[in-house]
Protein backbone atom coordinates (compact mmCIF):
# COMPACT_ATOMS: atom_id res chain seq x y z
CA UNK A 1 0.00 0.00 0.00
CA UNK A 2 1.11 3.51 -0.71
CA UNK A 3 -0.74 5.12 2.13
CA UNK A 4 2.51 5.72 3.95
CA UNK A 5 3.52 7.99 1.14
CA UNK A 6 1.07 10.59 2.30
CA UNK A 7 2.85 10.94 5.59
CA UNK A 8 5.67 13.22 6.59
CA UNK A 9 8.93 11.53 7.45
CA UNK A 10 8.18 12.27 11.08
CA UNK A 11 4.89 10.44 10.81
CA UNK A 12 2.54 13.39 10.47
CA UNK A 13 0.41 13.65 7.38
CA UNK A 14 1.43 15.94 4.57
CA UNK A 15 -1.58 17.78 3.26
CA UNK A 16 -0.28 19.55 0.19
CA UNK A 17 0.88 18.05 -3.03
CA UNK A 18 1.46 14.61 -1.60
CA UNK A 19 -0.87 12.12 -3.12
CA UNK A 20 0.86 9.11 -4.60
CA UNK A 21 -1.40 8.57 -7.61
CA UNK A 22 -2.23 12.19 -8.42
CA UNK A 23 0.95 14.07 -7.80
CA UNK A 24 0.45 17.02 -10.14
CA UNK A 25 0.58 20.38 -8.43
CA UNK A 26 -0.79 23.22 -10.48
CA UNK A 27 0.65 26.61 -9.62
CA UNK A 28 0.30 28.51 -12.86
CA UNK A 29 -1.52 28.71 -16.18
CA UNK A 30 1.45 27.60 -18.29
CA UNK A 31 3.99 25.63 -16.30
CA UNK A 32 7.61 25.51 -17.39
CA UNK A 33 7.45 21.73 -17.57
CA UNK A 34 4.44 19.48 -17.39
CA UNK A 35 3.76 15.83 -18.03
CA UNK A 36 0.38 14.13 -18.20
CA UNK A 37 -0.10 10.38 -17.96
CA UNK A 38 3.44 9.78 -19.11
CA UNK A 39 3.89 6.08 -19.83
CA UNK A 40 6.69 4.13 -21.45
CA UNK A 41 6.72 0.38 -21.85
CA UNK A 42 9.55 -1.91 -22.97
CA UNK A 43 7.74 -5.09 -23.92
CA UNK A 44 5.98 -6.27 -20.78
CA UNK A 45 8.01 -3.96 -18.55
CA UNK A 46 6.34 -0.66 -17.71
CA UNK A 47 9.31 1.60 -16.98
CA UNK A 48 7.26 4.76 -16.49
CA UNK A 49 3.66 4.32 -15.53
CA UNK A 50 1.28 7.22 -15.92
CA UNK A 51 3.37 9.93 -14.28
CA UNK A 52 1.90 13.43 -13.91
CA UNK A 53 4.19 16.34 -13.22
CA UNK A 54 4.07 20.11 -13.19
CA UNK A 55 7.00 22.43 -12.52
CA UNK A 56 7.47 26.17 -12.69
CA UNK A 57 10.53 28.14 -13.75
CA UNK A 58 12.92 28.13 -10.81
CA UNK A 59 11.85 24.71 -9.57
CA UNK A 60 14.53 22.13 -8.86
CA UNK A 61 13.02 18.66 -8.69
CA UNK A 62 15.02 15.68 -7.50
CA UNK A 63 13.63 12.26 -8.35
CA UNK A 64 14.86 9.49 -6.07
CA UNK A 65 14.31 5.83 -6.52
CA UNK A 66 15.94 2.41 -6.38
CA UNK A 67 17.67 0.82 -9.36
CA UNK A 68 15.18 -0.06 -12.06
CA UNK A 69 12.56 2.40 -10.83
CA UNK A 70 12.46 4.06 -14.25
CA UNK A 71 14.17 7.32 -13.28
CA UNK A 72 16.43 7.50 -16.34
CA UNK A 73 13.55 6.53 -18.60
CA UNK A 74 11.50 9.34 -17.08
CA UNK A 75 14.31 11.79 -17.78
CA UNK A 76 14.62 10.52 -21.35
CA UNK A 77 10.90 11.06 -21.84
CA UNK A 78 11.02 14.58 -20.38
CA UNK A 79 13.94 15.43 -22.66
CA UNK A 80 12.33 13.96 -25.75
CA UNK A 81 14.99 11.29 -26.20
CA UNK A 82 12.34 8.62 -25.82
CA UNK A 83 8.87 8.64 -27.24
CA UNK A 84 6.13 7.86 -24.71
CA UNK A 85 3.64 5.11 -25.41
CA UNK A 86 0.99 7.28 -23.79
CA UNK A 87 0.80 10.75 -22.33
CA UNK A 88 2.52 13.98 -23.25
CA UNK A 89 5.24 16.38 -22.17
CA UNK A 90 4.99 20.15 -22.48
CA UNK A 91 7.83 22.63 -22.09
CA UNK A 92 6.59 26.16 -21.55
CA UNK A 93 3.17 24.99 -22.69
CA UNK A 94 4.50 23.66 -25.99
CA UNK A 95 3.95 19.97 -26.58
CA UNK A 96 7.07 18.01 -27.48
CA UNK A 97 6.49 16.65 -30.97
CA UNK A 98 8.91 14.07 -32.29
CA UNK A 99 8.51 15.21 -35.86
CA UNK A 100 10.15 18.53 -34.96
CA UNK A 101 13.43 19.27 -33.31
CA UNK A 102 13.45 23.03 -32.62
CA UNK A 103 12.21 22.58 -29.04
CA UNK A 104 15.34 20.60 -28.19
CA UNK A 105 17.19 23.93 -28.09
CA UNK A 106 15.28 24.68 -24.87
CA UNK A 107 16.57 21.58 -23.10
CA UNK A 108 20.01 20.76 -21.70
CA UNK A 109 20.86 17.19 -20.78
CA UNK A 110 23.63 15.98 -18.47
CA UNK A 111 23.90 12.23 -18.19
CA UNK A 112 26.31 9.94 -16.37
CA UNK A 113 27.70 9.57 -19.89
CA UNK A 114 29.39 12.81 -20.91
CA UNK A 115 28.22 12.86 -24.57
CA UNK A 116 31.71 14.15 -25.40
CA UNK A 117 33.97 12.99 -28.21
CA UNK A 118 37.13 11.65 -26.62
CA UNK A 119 39.34 12.68 -29.54
CA UNK A 120 38.15 16.27 -29.70
CA UNK A 121 39.38 18.96 -27.34
CA UNK A 122 37.01 20.43 -24.79
CA UNK A 123 36.66 23.61 -26.87
CA UNK A 124 36.13 21.62 -30.07
CA UNK A 125 33.42 19.57 -28.40
CA UNK A 126 31.64 22.72 -27.26
CA UNK A 127 32.03 24.35 -30.67
CA UNK A 128 30.60 21.27 -32.38
CA UNK A 129 27.57 21.06 -30.11
CA UNK A 130 27.14 24.82 -30.26
CA UNK A 131 26.89 24.62 -34.05
CA UNK A 132 24.30 21.87 -33.78
CA UNK A 133 22.28 24.15 -31.49
CA UNK A 134 22.56 26.95 -34.05
CA UNK A 135 24.62 29.23 -31.79
CA UNK A 136 26.60 31.97 -33.49
CA UNK A 137 28.37 33.69 -30.57
CA UNK A 138 30.54 30.72 -29.67
CA UNK A 139 33.74 32.73 -29.37
CA UNK A 140 32.25 34.49 -26.34
CA UNK A 141 30.03 31.71 -25.08
CA UNK A 142 32.58 28.89 -24.87
CA UNK A 143 35.13 30.71 -22.65
CA UNK A 144 32.30 31.90 -20.40
CA UNK A 145 30.93 28.40 -19.92
CA UNK A 146 34.38 26.93 -19.34
CA UNK A 147 35.06 29.55 -16.72
CA UNK A 148 31.73 28.74 -15.08
CA UNK A 149 32.76 25.09 -14.66
CA UNK A 150 36.39 25.89 -13.83
CA UNK A 151 37.92 24.47 -16.99
CA UNK A 152 39.30 27.58 -18.66
CA UNK A 153 42.81 26.16 -18.54
CA UNK A 154 41.72 22.85 -20.06
CA UNK A 155 39.98 24.07 -23.19
CA UNK A 156 42.69 22.68 -25.49
CA UNK A 157 42.89 19.30 -23.78
CA UNK A 158 41.40 16.30 -25.53
CA UNK A 159 38.36 15.06 -23.63
CA UNK A 160 40.07 11.71 -23.10
CA UNK A 161 42.98 13.44 -21.35
CA UNK A 162 40.73 14.78 -18.61
CA UNK A 163 39.89 13.11 -15.32
CA UNK A 164 36.37 11.81 -14.87
CA UNK A 165 35.45 14.82 -12.75
CA UNK A 166 36.75 17.26 -15.34
CA UNK A 167 34.96 15.42 -18.13
CA UNK A 168 31.74 15.67 -16.17
CA UNK A 169 32.27 19.41 -15.73
CA UNK A 170 33.00 19.74 -19.45
CA UNK A 171 29.78 17.83 -20.08
CA UNK A 172 27.96 20.30 -17.87
CA UNK A 173 29.42 23.16 -19.90
CA UNK A 174 28.12 21.40 -23.01
CA UNK A 175 24.67 20.94 -21.48
CA UNK A 176 24.44 24.61 -20.47
CA UNK A 177 26.11 26.09 -23.55
CA UNK A 178 22.82 27.10 -25.18
CA UNK A 179 21.40 28.49 -21.94
CA UNK A 180 18.52 26.01 -21.74
CA UNK A 181 15.37 26.76 -19.79
CA UNK A 182 14.99 23.10 -18.80
CA UNK A 183 18.00 21.18 -17.46
CA UNK A 184 17.83 17.41 -17.04
CA UNK A 185 20.49 15.77 -14.87
CA UNK A 186 20.92 12.00 -14.76
CA UNK A 187 23.07 10.92 -11.81
CA UNK A 188 25.50 13.81 -12.35
CA UNK A 189 27.58 12.97 -9.27
CA UNK A 190 28.36 9.40 -10.32
CA UNK A 191 32.05 8.58 -9.90
CA UNK A 192 33.08 12.06 -8.74
CA UNK A 193 35.53 12.59 -5.89
CA UNK A 194 34.47 14.96 -3.08
CA UNK A 195 36.22 17.96 -4.62
CA UNK A 196 34.76 17.39 -8.09
CA UNK A 197 31.34 16.84 -6.51
CA UNK A 198 31.71 20.11 -4.65
CA UNK A 199 32.55 22.01 -7.83
CA UNK A 200 29.63 20.41 -9.63
CA UNK A 201 27.33 21.27 -6.72
CA UNK A 202 28.40 24.90 -6.99
CA UNK A 203 27.60 25.01 -10.69
CA UNK A 204 24.27 23.26 -10.21
CA UNK A 205 23.47 25.72 -7.43
CA UNK A 206 23.98 28.56 -9.87
CA UNK A 207 21.21 27.09 -12.01
CA UNK A 208 18.71 28.09 -9.34
CA UNK A 209 18.38 31.53 -10.84
CA UNK A 210 14.60 31.55 -11.12
CA UNK A 211 14.71 31.26 -14.92
CA UNK A 212 15.42 27.58 -15.26
CA UNK A 213 13.66 24.40 -14.33
CA UNK A 214 15.91 21.55 -13.24
CA UNK A 215 15.06 17.88 -12.91
CA UNK A 216 17.71 15.62 -11.41
CA UNK A 217 17.47 11.88 -10.88
CA UNK A 218 19.69 10.18 -8.36
CA UNK A 219 19.72 7.45 -5.77
CA UNK A 220 22.02 9.48 -3.53
CA UNK A 221 19.71 10.92 -0.88
CA UNK A 222 22.12 13.46 0.58
CA UNK A 223 23.12 15.02 -2.73
CA UNK A 224 19.56 14.89 -3.97
CA UNK A 225 18.21 16.87 -1.04
CA UNK A 226 20.81 19.62 -1.18
CA UNK A 227 19.52 21.78 -4.01
CA UNK A 228 15.96 20.64 -4.59
CA UNK A 229 12.83 22.53 -3.67
CA UNK A 230 10.65 19.64 -4.84
CA UNK A 231 11.13 15.91 -4.41
CA UNK A 232 9.73 12.72 -5.82
CA UNK A 233 10.33 9.08 -4.98
CA UNK A 234 9.82 6.85 -7.99
CA UNK A 235 9.08 3.17 -7.48
CA UNK A 236 8.22 0.73 -10.25
CA UNK A 237 7.60 3.49 -12.73
CA UNK A 238 5.28 5.52 -10.52
CA UNK A 239 5.73 8.36 -8.11
CA UNK A 240 5.32 6.74 -4.71
CA UNK A 241 5.65 10.18 -3.18
CA UNK A 242 5.86 13.68 -4.60
CA UNK A 243 5.97 16.94 -2.71
CA UNK A 244 7.80 19.96 -1.40
CA UNK A 245 11.33 19.71 -0.12
CA UNK A 246 10.19 21.61 2.95
CA UNK A 247 7.88 18.73 3.80
CA UNK A 248 10.76 16.42 4.70
CA UNK A 249 13.48 16.46 7.32
CA UNK A 250 16.94 15.43 6.12
CA UNK A 251 17.58 13.45 9.30
CA UNK A 252 14.59 11.18 8.86
CA UNK A 253 14.30 11.23 5.07
CA UNK A 254 16.21 7.99 4.58
CA UNK A 255 13.79 6.14 6.83
CA UNK A 256 10.86 7.72 5.00
CA UNK A 257 12.41 6.87 1.63
CA UNK A 258 12.73 3.21 2.59
CA UNK A 259 9.12 3.07 3.70
CA UNK A 260 7.93 4.56 0.41
CA UNK A 261 10.07 2.17 -1.61
CA UNK A 262 8.87 -0.82 0.38
CA UNK A 263 5.27 0.27 0.04
CA UNK A 264 5.65 0.82 -3.69
CA UNK A 265 7.39 -2.51 -4.20
CA UNK A 266 4.79 -4.52 -2.30
CA UNK B 1 21.61 28.62 -42.95
CA UNK B 2 21.47 26.80 -39.63
CA UNK B 3 20.68 23.59 -41.49
CA UNK B 4 23.82 23.89 -43.62
CA UNK B 5 25.81 24.90 -40.57
CA UNK B 6 24.65 21.76 -38.78
CA UNK B 7 25.63 19.59 -41.75
CA UNK B 8 29.00 21.31 -41.88
CA UNK B 9 29.51 20.75 -38.15
CA UNK B 10 28.91 17.00 -38.56
CA UNK B 11 31.27 16.79 -41.55
CA UNK B 12 33.96 18.81 -39.76
CA UNK B 13 33.69 16.69 -36.63
CA UNK B 14 33.75 13.35 -38.48
CA UNK B 15 36.72 14.28 -40.65
CA UNK B 16 38.62 15.76 -37.71
CA UNK B 17 38.02 12.59 -35.68
CA UNK B 18 39.21 10.50 -38.61
CA UNK B 19 42.27 12.70 -39.03
CA UNK B 20 43.09 12.22 -35.34
CA UNK B 21 42.38 8.49 -35.07
CA UNK B 22 42.93 7.31 -38.69
CA UNK B 23 40.83 4.38 -37.61
CA UNK B 24 38.80 3.85 -40.75
CA UNK B 25 40.93 5.28 -43.54
CA UNK B 26 43.84 3.11 -42.40
CA UNK B 27 41.72 -0.05 -42.47
CA UNK B 28 40.24 0.74 -45.88
CA UNK B 29 43.57 1.83 -47.33
CA UNK B 30 45.42 -1.22 -46.05
CA UNK B 31 42.72 -3.50 -47.44
CA UNK B 32 42.94 -1.80 -50.84
CA UNK B 33 46.72 -2.20 -51.00
CA UNK B 34 46.67 -5.83 -49.87
CA UNK B 35 43.83 -6.71 -52.22
CA UNK B 36 45.75 -5.15 -55.10
CA UNK B 37 48.83 -7.18 -54.25
CA UNK B 38 46.87 -10.43 -53.92
CA UNK B 39 44.95 -9.86 -57.15
CA UNK B 40 48.29 -9.22 -58.83
CA UNK B 41 49.43 -12.70 -57.84
CA UNK B 42 46.09 -14.37 -58.47
CA UNK B 43 46.15 -14.12 -62.24
CA UNK B 44 48.51 -14.95 -65.04
CA UNK B 45 48.82 -11.71 -66.95
CA UNK B 46 50.23 -13.55 -69.95
CA UNK B 47 46.85 -15.24 -70.32
CA UNK B 48 44.40 -12.66 -68.94
CA UNK B 49 44.50 -9.01 -69.96
CA UNK B 50 44.19 -6.81 -66.84
CA UNK B 51 42.26 -4.29 -68.90
CA UNK B 52 39.49 -6.86 -69.35
CA UNK B 53 38.94 -7.74 -65.71
CA UNK B 54 40.18 -4.68 -63.83
CA UNK B 55 36.76 -3.04 -63.62
CA UNK B 56 35.26 -5.89 -61.60
CA UNK B 57 38.28 -6.13 -59.33
CA UNK B 58 38.30 -2.37 -58.70
CA UNK B 59 34.64 -2.30 -57.66
CA UNK B 60 34.89 -5.45 -55.54
CA UNK B 61 37.91 -4.06 -53.75
CA UNK B 62 36.06 -0.79 -53.20
CA UNK B 63 32.95 -2.52 -51.85
CA UNK B 64 34.72 -4.92 -49.49
CA UNK B 65 37.31 -2.40 -48.36
CA UNK B 66 34.79 0.38 -48.05
CA UNK B 67 32.57 -1.69 -45.83
CA UNK B 68 35.43 -2.04 -43.35
CA UNK B 69 35.35 1.70 -42.82
CA UNK B 70 31.72 2.58 -43.40
CA UNK B 71 30.71 -0.20 -41.03
CA UNK B 72 32.52 1.58 -38.22
CA UNK B 73 30.79 4.91 -38.81
CA UNK B 74 29.11 4.78 -35.41
CA UNK B 75 31.96 3.15 -33.49
CA UNK B 76 33.42 6.38 -32.11
CA UNK B 77 29.93 7.80 -31.75
CA UNK B 78 29.09 5.12 -29.22
CA UNK B 79 31.93 6.02 -26.86
CA UNK B 80 30.64 7.85 -23.81
CA UNK B 81 27.25 8.30 -25.45
CA UNK B 82 28.52 10.99 -27.82
CA UNK B 83 25.88 10.28 -30.45
CA UNK B 84 23.17 10.56 -27.80
CA UNK B 85 24.41 14.10 -27.32
CA UNK B 86 23.96 14.74 -31.04
CA UNK B 87 20.44 13.33 -30.90
CA UNK B 88 19.51 15.65 -28.02
CA UNK B 89 20.40 18.65 -30.19
CA UNK B 90 17.87 20.43 -32.42
CA UNK B 91 19.75 19.29 -35.53
CA UNK B 92 17.27 17.54 -37.85
CA UNK B 93 17.99 13.84 -38.31
CA UNK B 94 18.31 14.25 -42.07
CA UNK B 95 20.95 16.95 -41.52
CA UNK B 96 22.88 14.56 -39.27
CA UNK B 97 22.58 11.84 -41.90
CA UNK B 98 23.67 14.08 -44.78
CA UNK B 99 26.62 15.28 -42.71
CA UNK B 100 27.69 11.74 -41.97
CA UNK B 101 27.39 10.48 -45.55
CA UNK B 102 29.30 13.52 -46.78
CA UNK B 103 32.20 12.73 -44.46
CA UNK B 104 32.01 9.04 -45.38
CA UNK B 105 31.94 9.96 -49.06
CA UNK B 106 35.16 11.96 -48.72
CA UNK B 107 36.87 8.99 -47.03
CA UNK B 108 35.55 6.40 -49.48
CA UNK B 109 36.38 8.50 -52.51
CA UNK B 110 39.96 8.81 -51.32
CA UNK B 111 40.04 5.02 -51.06
CA UNK B 112 38.45 4.68 -54.51
CA UNK B 113 41.17 6.81 -56.06
CA UNK B 114 43.75 4.80 -54.12
CA UNK B 115 42.32 1.55 -55.48
CA UNK B 116 42.52 2.82 -59.05
CA UNK B 117 46.08 4.00 -58.38
CA UNK B 118 47.08 0.60 -57.03
CA UNK B 119 45.60 -1.24 -60.00
CA UNK B 120 47.31 1.17 -62.36
CA UNK B 121 50.58 0.49 -60.58
CA UNK B 122 50.36 -3.30 -60.24
CA UNK B 123 48.56 -4.11 -63.48
CA UNK B 124 49.91 -1.37 -65.67
CA UNK B 125 46.30 -0.34 -66.22
CA UNK B 126 45.61 2.22 -68.93
CA UNK B 127 42.88 4.56 -67.68
CA UNK B 128 41.72 5.29 -71.19
CA UNK B 129 40.87 8.57 -72.85
CA UNK B 130 38.36 9.71 -70.26
CA UNK B 131 39.85 9.46 -66.77
CA UNK B 132 37.52 12.26 -65.68
CA UNK B 133 34.50 10.14 -66.54
CA UNK B 134 36.03 7.24 -64.64
CA UNK B 135 36.40 9.54 -61.63
CA UNK B 136 32.75 10.55 -62.03
CA UNK B 137 31.60 6.92 -62.16
CA UNK B 138 33.54 6.15 -58.99
CA UNK B 139 32.12 9.26 -57.30
CA UNK B 140 28.51 8.36 -58.12
CA UNK B 141 29.03 4.75 -57.05
CA UNK B 142 30.75 5.83 -53.85
CA UNK B 143 27.90 8.19 -53.01
CA UNK B 144 25.28 5.47 -53.43
CA UNK B 145 27.41 3.09 -51.41
CA UNK B 146 27.94 5.43 -48.45
CA UNK B 147 24.26 6.43 -48.49
CA UNK B 148 23.19 2.83 -47.91
CA UNK B 149 26.26 1.82 -45.90
CA UNK B 150 25.84 4.65 -43.40
CA UNK B 151 22.14 3.94 -42.94
CA UNK B 152 22.68 0.24 -42.34
CA UNK B 153 25.73 0.90 -40.21
CA UNK B 154 23.37 2.75 -37.87
CA UNK B 155 21.06 -0.25 -37.93
CA UNK B 156 23.77 -2.81 -37.31
CA UNK B 157 25.50 -0.76 -34.59
CA UNK B 158 22.43 -1.14 -32.42
CA UNK B 159 22.27 -4.92 -32.78
CA UNK B 160 24.22 -7.73 -31.15
CA UNK B 161 25.44 -9.03 -34.52
CA UNK B 162 26.91 -5.63 -35.37
CA UNK B 163 29.37 -5.68 -38.21
CA UNK B 164 28.50 -9.26 -39.10
CA UNK B 165 25.03 -8.14 -40.00
CA UNK B 166 26.09 -5.18 -42.14
CA UNK B 167 27.24 -7.00 -45.30
CA UNK B 168 24.17 -9.21 -45.19
CA UNK B 169 21.98 -6.13 -45.18
CA UNK B 170 23.94 -3.99 -47.63
CA UNK B 171 25.37 -6.28 -50.31
CA UNK B 172 22.05 -7.27 -51.91
CA UNK B 173 21.12 -3.59 -52.21
CA UNK B 174 24.42 -2.75 -53.86
CA UNK B 175 23.83 -5.04 -56.84
CA UNK B 176 22.54 -2.26 -59.16
CA UNK B 177 25.49 -0.04 -58.23
CA UNK B 178 27.96 -2.84 -58.96
CA UNK B 179 26.31 -3.74 -62.28
CA UNK B 180 26.32 -0.18 -63.63
CA UNK B 181 29.62 0.74 -61.99
CA UNK B 182 31.45 -2.23 -63.46
CA UNK B 183 29.82 -1.73 -66.84
CA UNK B 184 30.73 1.97 -66.98
CA UNK B 185 34.28 1.31 -65.81
CA UNK B 186 34.80 -1.55 -68.28
CA UNK B 187 33.66 0.58 -71.19
CA UNK B 188 35.78 3.52 -70.11
CA UNK B 189 38.86 1.33 -69.76
CA UNK B 190 38.10 -0.11 -73.22
CA UNK B 191 38.00 3.44 -74.66
CA UNK B 192 34.41 3.12 -75.79
CA UNK B 193 32.65 6.36 -76.81
CA UNK B 194 31.11 8.47 -74.04
CA UNK B 195 27.68 7.82 -75.52
CA UNK B 196 28.12 4.12 -74.60
CA UNK B 197 28.82 5.05 -70.98
CA UNK B 198 26.26 7.80 -70.47
CA UNK B 199 23.41 5.40 -69.71
CA UNK B 200 25.40 3.62 -67.02
CA UNK B 201 26.41 6.93 -65.46
CA UNK B 202 22.78 8.05 -65.42
CA UNK B 203 21.78 4.82 -63.68
CA UNK B 204 24.59 5.26 -61.15
CA UNK B 205 23.39 8.81 -60.53
CA UNK B 206 19.80 7.68 -60.14
CA UNK B 207 20.89 4.98 -57.73
CA UNK B 208 22.84 7.52 -55.67
CA UNK B 209 19.93 9.97 -55.57
CA UNK B 210 17.49 7.24 -54.55
CA UNK B 211 19.85 5.90 -51.90
CA UNK B 212 20.48 9.34 -50.39
CA UNK B 213 16.78 10.21 -50.46
CA UNK B 214 15.70 6.95 -48.89
CA UNK B 215 18.46 7.16 -46.30
CA UNK B 216 17.55 10.74 -45.33
CA UNK B 217 13.94 9.72 -44.78
CA UNK B 218 14.65 6.46 -42.96
CA UNK B 219 17.56 7.56 -40.78
CA UNK B 220 15.35 9.10 -38.13
CA UNK B 221 13.45 5.84 -37.67
CA UNK B 222 16.75 4.02 -37.22
CA UNK B 223 18.27 6.31 -34.59
CA UNK B 224 15.14 7.21 -32.63
CA UNK B 225 14.31 4.78 -29.85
Amino acid sequence: MLSTASQRPDGSHVQSAVTPQAPAVSRGASPALSARGLTREFGVVVAVDGIDLELEAGDFLTVFGPNGAGKTTLLSLLGGRLKPNRGEVRVGGERLAFSETAWRARIGVLSHQTFLYAHLTVAENLRFFGKLFGLTDLDERIPARLEQVGLSDRSDFLARQLSHGMRQRAALARALLHDPELVLLDEPYTGLDPYAASVLRGVLSSLKDGRRTVVMVTHNLTQGLELANRLAIQVRGRFGWYGERSAVEPDTFEHFYHRVVEAGSA
Amino acid sequence: MTYLSQIYAIVWKDLLLEFRTRERIAAMGAFAVLAGILFNFSMDQTVVRPQDIAAGLIWMTLVFGGLLGIGRTFHLEAQDGAFQGVLTSPAPKDAIYIGKITANFVLLYIVALLVVGIFTLFFGLDLGDHPGMLALALALGSLGFVALGTLFSAVSSSTHMGETLLPILVFPLLVPMIIYGVSATSRLLADRPIADVAGNLRMLGAFAVLAVGAGAVMFRFVVEE
